[in-house]
């Protein structure tokens, strides 16, 4: 059968078999032991945020069988994973959103303005269209150690997002006064630093993503790289769970984990009380993709002064701040935006501070804090509080 | 290097410029360049001509005329009554080899870059692709074409000795236009087009001219944010003084102050204008990389710590609801003072 799926005007619908074996191909069958008990779309937050919501399920259903129907719901996924912490039968949704969302690419059906983002990736070596002459620039004050493995204990990995915008620079020199507090020997690639390629991965064009890592596995490779801490979640994620051809055998872990392990170890002590009463956003490819929800509290807890408390949906529970799975590229309408919820839970705890550990947990979080004009809160990062606690 | 299909011993002195039309006008910078073109080819003592591709635009010609130009090649044809790259680079391609200009510009717009890029391939010869400025050498008779990298932070100057014709497309709105004189007298000289439709690959099935405004072509942009209350009358009011077009961050767009397609960032238009007036907006990173490209950004802000003072070239520390009416005042012609007055 090689007709395309339509709905014809009798309401036939035609299964269309060179688009299934394409999604079969790039997904790998991923959705093939679903059984179609919606505990997804029950559980998906978007639900939270909107009347009607293209089911988890539905998806599920089409990719299993082989039917498109182009809708653009496919493009809401944040990849937080809330369905496959739940899901019985162990679907990787995210990834068959990917993979659905790559034949989207393949027929030119993605949303418009999304194309650009892969060339700036190609052409910029970011995903922000920045110059990657300036991706040390957030370090022009500082003197930044060329990374060199016979010195260096880390490979400080800053990633796009952190070099380039000026938010996210904070928390970047806030790590960098930590490493130095502790005596860690640390080195950065500079300018030369490459993209993970989570850019192209979470839009699903998943062969320009292999292409994109390949190469950052080789400047690795190339620098002696065996130890890399990186500051976002989703380069962590993806060095982690996504460099497994291209790995050239280096550890990755996020700076929360560093950070604690250094505390643990007695080579990194806060002396300065921080008085503020802190509620920490498990970022979701943190907490539910890598079962990481101990460190950052751990590195709070060391802060004297830190008066922690949680929110209603908290660890592996935790509410997505609706930057994942390309959002922070795509739009989302006004009045649908998770992190309003997130932040308004963060209130709710009487807390002063909104801590969390991600560049675009923290974009999402502060652009809620500002637009529903909450006072009396404040989004931070967790390096920026524990720099609070090295006292001057 | 391999030679181009005509080169400097076969050359005319002559520049010409590519006239593209749209909606039977010329674009902006086709008469643009017809100033600046004028301009180059007096001072080398060469002959200034256009080219017209299309159906019943012979009054273009005209205007192309009125502009500047000596001689204008019309070459009509049905099939080239609506744009295609297939069917305007052929006979573009043809026109040239028949009358080999020294120099050849075209407007840096979707339509004659395209043409532009395949017909260097074709005529083996080069192209500076973007320029913002122009020179052309009187005595070795070489264009000079400046390119800027690096959101304008490199300068290159290029030339192509040995290549014809020498090609180049330049950023609208770099030249001034010319005042247009309806006296002036010209030649038009017919091209005879043959073109059949097997030679074009692309059918146009239809033609929709969106009513979206198009942020990314506006040279004046005057952009408000949360900073602004709202107060979109304000912004329109000193767009209108300057000639500009009113853009937005995302804050008054989510509050529905504003429309969507007036959004300026990462997810919204990314536009370069040459100024941008960038009224109380705090300077998010998804706000600033929509407005990276633009030649020069005024940012008035109360706040001294905004990150925006970062990206801008001039920074005004104030409250817009000061600084922006005392702007529009200062602008708005002052009523005339009559004579008696005066007494």
């Amino acid at each position: 059968m090689d007709q395309t799926a339509q709905e014809s005007e009798e309401g036939v619908i035609v299964l269309d078999d060179a688009w299934w074996e394409e999604l079969m191909a790039v997904t790998d069958g991923a959705a093939a032991p679903c059984f179609q008990c919606g505990v997804c779309t029950a559980t998906c937050p978007w639900n939270l945020v909107r009347d009607r919501f293209g089911s988890v399920r539905h998806f599920m259903r089409q990719a299993q069988l082989g039917l498109q129907n182009g809708d653009e719901d496919l493009w809401l996924c944040t990849a937080c994973a809330q369905c496959e912490a739940l899901c019985p039968r162990g679907v990787p949704i995210a990834e068959v959103f990917r993979g659905l969302r790559y034949t989207a690419w393949t027929r030119r059906t993605t949303p418009a303005g999304l194309p650009s983002l892969l060339w700036s990736v190609y052409w910029n070596n970011n995903p922000w269209t920045q110059p990657p002459s300036q991706r040390s620039q957030w370090a022009k004050n500082i003197s930044l150690p060329d990374f060199d493995p016979d010195e260096h204990e880390i490979l400080f990995y800053v990633g796009c997002t952190s070099s380039y915008d000026r938010r996210a620079q904070k928390v970047t020199l806030a790590l960098v006064q930590l490493f130095e507090a502790a005596g860690v020997p640390y080195g950065c690639l500079g300018d030369d630093e490459p993209c993970c390629g989570e850019p192209a991965l979470s839009v699903g064009h998943r062969p320009y993503f292999e292409e994109v890592a390949q190469q950052a596995a080789d400047v690795f490779g190339e620098r002696g790289v065996t130890d890399l801490v990186t500051v976002s979640p989703h380069c962590y994620d993806t060095f982690s769970s996504e460099y497994q051809g291209a790995h050239q055998g280096f550890r990755p872990s996020h700076y929360t984990q560093f950070l604690a392990e250094l505390v643990q170890d007695g080579r990194l002590a806060f002396e300065s009380p921080v008085d503020l009463k802190v509620t920490f956003h498990d970022p979701c490819y943190l907490a539910r993709r890598h079962n990481e929800t101990e460190a950052p509290r751990c590195v709070l807890d060391a802060v004297p002064g830190v008066q922690r408390v949680e929110m209603e949906r908290t660890r592996m529970d935790t509410l997505c701040c609706g930057g994942g799975g390309g959002q922070m590229w795509l739009e989302t309408a006004p009045g649908e935006r998770l992190s309003d919820l997130r932040t308004q839970e963060a209130v709710a705890t009487g807390a002063n501070v909104l801590a969390t550990a991600c560049p675009f947990c923290i974009a999402c979080l502060e652009d809620s804090v500002k637009a529903q004009g909450i006072q009396d809160l404040v989004v931070m990062d967790v390096a920026e509080l524990a720099a609070l606690g090295l006292g001057d | 290097m391999v030679a181009s299909l005509y080169g400097v011993d076969e050359e005319q002195k002559a520049v010409w410029v590519f006239l593209e039309q749209e909606g039977g006008k010329l674009t902006g910078v086709c008469l643009e360049l017809l100033a600046k073109g004028r301009r180059l080819a007096d001072q080398a003592g060469w002959q200034l001509g256009g080219l017209l591709l299309g159906r019943g635009v012979a009054e273009l010609a005209q205007v192309a005329i009125a502009h500047g130009a000596d001689e204008v090649i019309l070459a009509e044809h049905p099939l080239l009554e609506l744009f295609t790259v297939d069917g305007y680079s052929r006979v573009t391609f043809e026109v040239l080899m028949q009358y080999k200009p020294s120099v050849l510009l075209l407007g840096a717009t979707p339509n004659s870059r395209d043409v532009a890029g395949r017909l260097a391939v074709r005529l083996r010869t080069g192209l500076n692709a973007d320029c913002t400025d122009l020179r052309l050498d009187a005595d070795t008779g070489l264009l000079i074409s400046e390119v800027t990298g690096f959101g304008g932070g490199i300068l290159a100057l290029l030339e192509s000795p040995d290549h014809r014709p020498q090609m180049s497309t330049v950023r609208p709105g770099v030249f001034p236009r010319g005042e247009p004189d309806r006296r002036r007298q010209g030649k038009v000289v017919r091209f005879p087009v043959e073109l059949t439709d097997d030679v074009i690959h692309t059918r146009i099935a239809e033609r929709i001219i969106g009513e979206e405004r198009d942020l990314t072509q506006a040279e004046v942009l005057v952009i408000g944010g949360r900073g602004i209350e709202g107060h979109f009358d304000l912004m329109q009011d000193l767009a209108d003084l300057i000639g500009g077009e009113v853009g937005s961050t995302r804050p008054p767009v989510d509050e529905g102050q504003v429309e969507r397609e007036r959004m300026v960032g990462q997810t919204g238009v990314v536009c370069r204008p040459k100024v941008a007036i960038v009224c109380g907006v705090s300077g998010a990173f998804h706000f600033v990389v929509g407005i990276q490209e633009a030649d020069t950004v005024i940012a008035i802000n109360s706040d001294p710590e905004a990150p925006i003072f970062e990206f801008a070239d001039y920074c005004i520390v104030g409250d817009v609801f000061e600084v922006v009416p005392a702007l529009v005042a200062a602008l708005r012609p002052a009523p005339e003072v009559s004579e008696v007055s005066h007494g």
